[in-house]
């Protein structure tokens, strides 16, 4: 009797701390979103109770050239991903099959690219291309945000590779499979969670991507975060409607993280393949 | 089914040789077994046939053709992995199926479908088709990887200790199976295992590999009977055979044994007598097996020696008893049933009709007794 | 010094998150005595609630009900640590930081044994279990024997009353686990403790112990000695479980003909006389469970009644040779250490040695006893 009667009380407990949590955890999201209904006069003097409009999504859904942005940043976010599995996958397979000198060193160099502060990089490349006239086009961007998407695929993926047994790569060749074959029907398979879950995951940090747009693009390719840009007025700052571009360029995120997020999990905990 | 040659294969991991200068001629149809303790390089001549390792020296040829060039893929080998190499994202039926299904060796459906039951109900499998290798225990992923590689009919079998995870009653049952297969096989097979009861019943020939070299290759009663040094002597069989020193000496003439430090002398076949009399040195070494060693609990008569029973294991169908005969442990076989107490008196012959002799000093065999068997 | 004696004992876990699972005894109705200097082998399946036994001696699993022994003394409410139980688990569970030494003189440490004392007991028991080489060594520069050696000695070194041991070689390879299972046998001779062991290889079971209890889920299946239990199993399940090669354990009919009965095995042409024992508790007609070791099926007389037998496979594995009879889906398994060659196809006969010929019911498993 009385020990039914704790355990009802620490569900009670947990559950209401864990409300609490979620609440914090999800107060920038839920601010930003009333924000988006504030007009900027109520900004500073309203918290909850204020007089919701729509303008701030008229102004930045129709007066600007948002959804250019928007489509652009697709463009170059998929295309970096799409790029860096064509280019990462076969690395991270020499990486975890093949032994040449200092391969440990030239492992750990291609995840340093992903430590390196953007800023530091960012002045000399912008030489670099000014002069191959990369500046303000899709493959520029595609191309520098290589930087921050392939290290991280290479590593994941390369893990899942090293936990596929030699044996089993032998066994199908042995079975009649060319290695292309062998590739695509035994390796593909096994290492699909984690290069789904990588992809995905460097997709989200190309999308969030703010200085290399910023330098290197601007004009003809422009992306939601650097369009942000543009709601700072000389005078003022339009929050509402920063608050309303921010809110659609989260969404992609935010639906993606919650359709994959089982996979996710899996497939960034190493080891998920046994034989 | 081909005749596969290895000639004077040299394979080096770094600093180790892992084989040495290996020459080897399988014919066509054989069951070759390799037979050897752990690590004595016996995977890695599979491999190298197989091609996934490549010699440092040497040829491979099947039918005499040289082949180490030609890609893994195209050597049509089939192979049982000791550690299974399952595809663990297909299930048991797709996996059997998948050689079936290769560009090099497809077949129509149908024809899998039938091919791969009638596998898997040898196998003992044909309940399990439908799961994931990860759903398996190591017996049953075992039987798989064995299924995967006989329904196919290459040019060579290869397998690699299939039966080595199996618990004790499965790995004689499907010994008995293979074995069965066997003469429907068709087709060369080299099979590598550390377990004597398999080399002897499954290899039309065995070959010993120690430490990356061959140490004797014959038939079983080759190995088992004339076994060329003690090493290999003391590979085959449970309890391990005894082995220790004697001294030929002569007795008016006649060629007598002095051994265990025994008064009287022991009487040899006229044949053994002849060749170790006729040697340099008087000093031999003696093999004899538990099997040919009698024992009562009271004595027959003079001719038995006296020891004390140190241990009575059972290990199965028969026990082995040790027994100390004045400081020499001599390992002999009892039925299963039998219950001694330790330390108790017990009486033994040694049938030394059945003894091996060997060469002290490079433990080399000498002779033993021809007899209408052996 | 003790007796261990349990009595009805049941172990029954409390499982609040399912309704259906009301009968999930891990042990029921179990009673039995093990007398001071036995060794006792419980042995069964994994999941047949062995190690629960074991753990419930120990103190370290709550009694649901029943009562347990040691001498006149009811230990169900003692403490573990006043048991005066020896235990020793199948991971060695040694402290990584103390040397083989201080590993063993732990629980005399804890118990306020005088240094002194505590060196006597240790050089008394270390040469008993081979330790006395290595007793400076830490435990991570041991071999698996060597830490099983030196978790036993922990074990024994406080004089237990009861020593109990759960599956203490089930981590060791082939060689060493043959060893050390000597080494047991005669420490055991050495020290006369009452002992219990936990194991699961009947093997170890049938060298070690002196009786063998055999369980299966959570009931006991048969009490006895190894030889008991090897030549008079009381039911099916004993007989497939103890004996390697397993014993033959198939379906037969038995016929009549001429007056005499014969096995009759289905699915192929194999028959064999039926021992005279049998003949007044059997039925023209009927089928019955067959079960004979594979050394007493015998390479019969050419003039028998039996029908010849076509082999199947020979192995010849140079100590002994190994027939197998084809029989439907099964072998029937002949074992002889006589120096005879067949090849596959011959034909021989077959005769069953008569006194270890053990029929068992088809429903219930029991065994037919021959009257």
């Amino acid at each position: 009797m009385n020990t039914k009667r704790l355990a009802v009380l620490a569900a009670a407990g947990r559950n209401l701390i864990l409300t609490i949590w979620a609440i914090f955890a999800l107060f920038p999201i839920l601010w930003m979103v009333l924000c988006t209904f504030k007009l900027d006069r109520e900004m500073y003097s309203t918290t909850f109770f204020f007089h919701p409009t729509l303008d701030n999504y008229v102004n930045v859904l129709v007066r600007t050239n948002y959804f250019k942005a928007f489509f652009d940043n697709i463009i170059v976010s998929g295309g970096a991903v799409i790029l860096s599995v064509l280019v990462g996958v076969p690395a991270a397979y020499g990486f975890a099959r093949y032994n040449f000198k200092s391969k440990e060193f030239w492992a750990g160099q291609i995840l340093g690219f992903k430590f390196a502060p953007e800023i530091l990089v960012v002045l000399p490349l912008f030489m670099i291309y000014q002069k191959l006239h990369l500046i303000d086009t899709y493959l520029g961007l595609i191309w520098v945000y290589q930087l921050i998407t392939m290290p991280f695929l290479i590593w994941v993926v390369r893990g899942y590779f090293e936990d596929i047994s030699l044996e089993v790569e032998q066994a199908a060749q042995l079975d009649g499979y060319s290695w292309y074959q062998v590739f695509l029907k035994i390796l593909l398979p096994l290492v699909k969670p984690g290069l789904v879950a990588a992809a995905l995951l460097t997709f989200i940090f190309a999308w969030n991507s703010f200085m290399f747009p910023l330098i290197l693009s601007g004009f003809s390719v422009q992306t939601v975060t650097v369009s942000s840009l543009k709601y700072l007025a000389s005078d003022t700052v339009h929050y509402g409607q920063m608050a309303v571009a921010a809110t659609i360029t989260v969404l992609p995120e935010v639906i993606m993280a919650l359709a994959i997020q089982k996979h996710l999990v899996r497939g960034l905990s190493f080891g998920a393949v046994k034989g | 089914m081909a005749r596969i040659e290895l000639c004077n294969i040299t394979k080096r991991f770094k600093k180790i040789t892992a084989i040495n200068d290996i020459k080897l001629e399988v014919k066509d149809k054989e069951f070759l077994v390799l037979f050897g303790p752990a690590g004595a390089g016996k995977t890695t001549i599979l491999k190298t046939i197989a091609g996934l390792e490549y010699p440092d020296q040497g040829q491979i040829k099947f039918d005499g053709e040289v082949i180490n060039h030609i890609e893994p893929t195209h050597r049509n080998v089939s192979m049982v992995f000791e550690n299974y190499a399952l595809y663990p994202h297909i299930n048991v039926y797709d996996n059997i199926a998948s050689p079936l299904r290769s560009p090099l060796y497809k077949k129509d459906e149908e024809y899998i479908k039938k091919k791969v039951n009638a596998i898997a109900t040898v196998m003992k499998i044909d309940n399990l088709m439908e799961r994931l290798p990860s759903q398996l225990s190591n017996g049953q992923r075992q039987r798989v990887a064995l299924g995967r590689c006989l329904v196919r009919e290459p040019k060579v079998f290869l397998m690699d200790e299939p039966l080595a995870h199996l618990d004790a009653k499965l790995r004689h049952l499907m010994r008995a199976e293979l074995k069965e297969m066997q003469s429907q096989f068709n087709t060369t097979t080299i099979y590598v295992t550390h377990d004597y009861m398999e080399a002897l019943s499954l290899g039309d020939r065995i070959a010993i590999v120690i430490q990356g070299r061959f140490e004797q290759i014959g038939t079983g009663d080759d190995i088992f009977y004339r076994p060329a040094n003690e090493l290999v002597a003391k590979l085959m069989g449970e309890p391990e055979i005894n082995i220790f020193q004697t001294e030929l000496v002569s007795d008016n003439g006649n060629f007598m044994l002095k051994m265990l430090c025994q008064e009287r002398l022991f009487a040899l076949p006229d044949d053994v007598a002849k060749i170790l009399s006729a040697k340099k040195v008087n000093k031999f070494d003696l093999g004899i097996r538990g099997n040919d060693i009698k024992f009562y609990f009271e004595k027959p008569d003079a001719s038995f020696l006296t020891g004390t029973i140190y241990t009575i294991e059972p290990i199965g169908n028969k026990s082995i008893l040790t027994v100390d005969v004045n400081g020499q442990f001599l390992r002999m076989v009892a039925p299963s049933d039998l219950r001694a107490e330790m330390d108790s008196t017990i009486y033994i012959k040694l049938n030394l009709e059945h003894a091996l002799f060997f060469n002290c000093d490079d433990q080399k065999f000498v002779t033993r007794h021809v007899s209408n068997i052996i | 010094m003790a007796n261990l004696t349990l009595k009805n004992v049941y172990k029954r876990y409390e499982n609040s998150k399912s309704t259906k699972t009301k009968n999930d005894y891990a042990v029921k109705d179990l009673s039995f005595e093990c007398v001071d200097g036995e060794f006792l082998g419980i042995l069964g399946p994994s999941g047949c609630g062995k190690t629960t036994t074991l753990r419930m001696i120990a103190g370290l699993e709550e009694i649901t009900q029943g009562e347990i022994y040691i001498d006149d003394t009811r230990i169900n409410d003692l403490h573990p640590k006043d048991r005066h139980i020896g235990l020793a688990f199948e991971d060695y569970a040694l402290y990584p930081p103390l040397s083989v030494y201080g590993n063993i003189a732990f629980n005399l440490r804890a118990k306020k044994v005088s240094e002194k004392e505590i060196k006597k007991e240790i050089m008394r028991i270390a040469p008993l279990m081979k330790v006395d080489d290595i007793l400076d060594s830490k435990p991570a520069a041991l071999s698996g024997g060597q830490k099983q050696r030196v978790n036993i000695a922990r074990a024994i070194v406080r004089k237990p009353k009861l020593l109990l041991l759960d599956e203490p070689l089930s981590h060791l390879d082939g060689k060493m686990r043959q060893t050390l299972r000597v080494e047991i046998k005669r420490l055991h001779k050495e020290i006369q403790c009452a002992t219990v062991i936990v194991t699961h290889d009947q093997l170890e079971a049938m060298s070690l112990a002196d009786k063998i209890l055999i369980m299966k889920d959570a009931e006991l299946q048969q009490f006895g000695t190894p030889l008991e239990v090897y030549d008079d199993p009381v039911n099916e399940f004993v007989a497939g479980f103890i004996g390697e090669p397993p014993m033959n354990l198939m379906t037969v009919k038995i016929t009549r003909s001429e007056g005499e009965f014969f096995f009759e095995f289905p699915g192929s042409e194999v028959r064999v006389s039926v021992p005279k024992r049998y003949y007044s508790v059997i039925k023209d007609g009927i089928r019955v469970k067959l079960g004979v070791r594979p050394m007493d099926v015998l390479i019969g007389n050419e003039n028998s009644k039996a029908n010849s037998a076509k082999i199947a496979v020979f192995e010849n594995l140079g100590d002994e040779r190994r027939i197998n009879i084809r029989v439907g889906n099964e072998y029937l398994n002949l074992i002889t250490f006589e120096e005879v060659r067949y090849k596959p196809g011959d034909y021989i006969k077959l005769e069953f040695n008569a006194e270890k010929t053990h029929l068992f019911d088809i429903g219930t498993g029991n065994r037919i006893n021959a009257i």
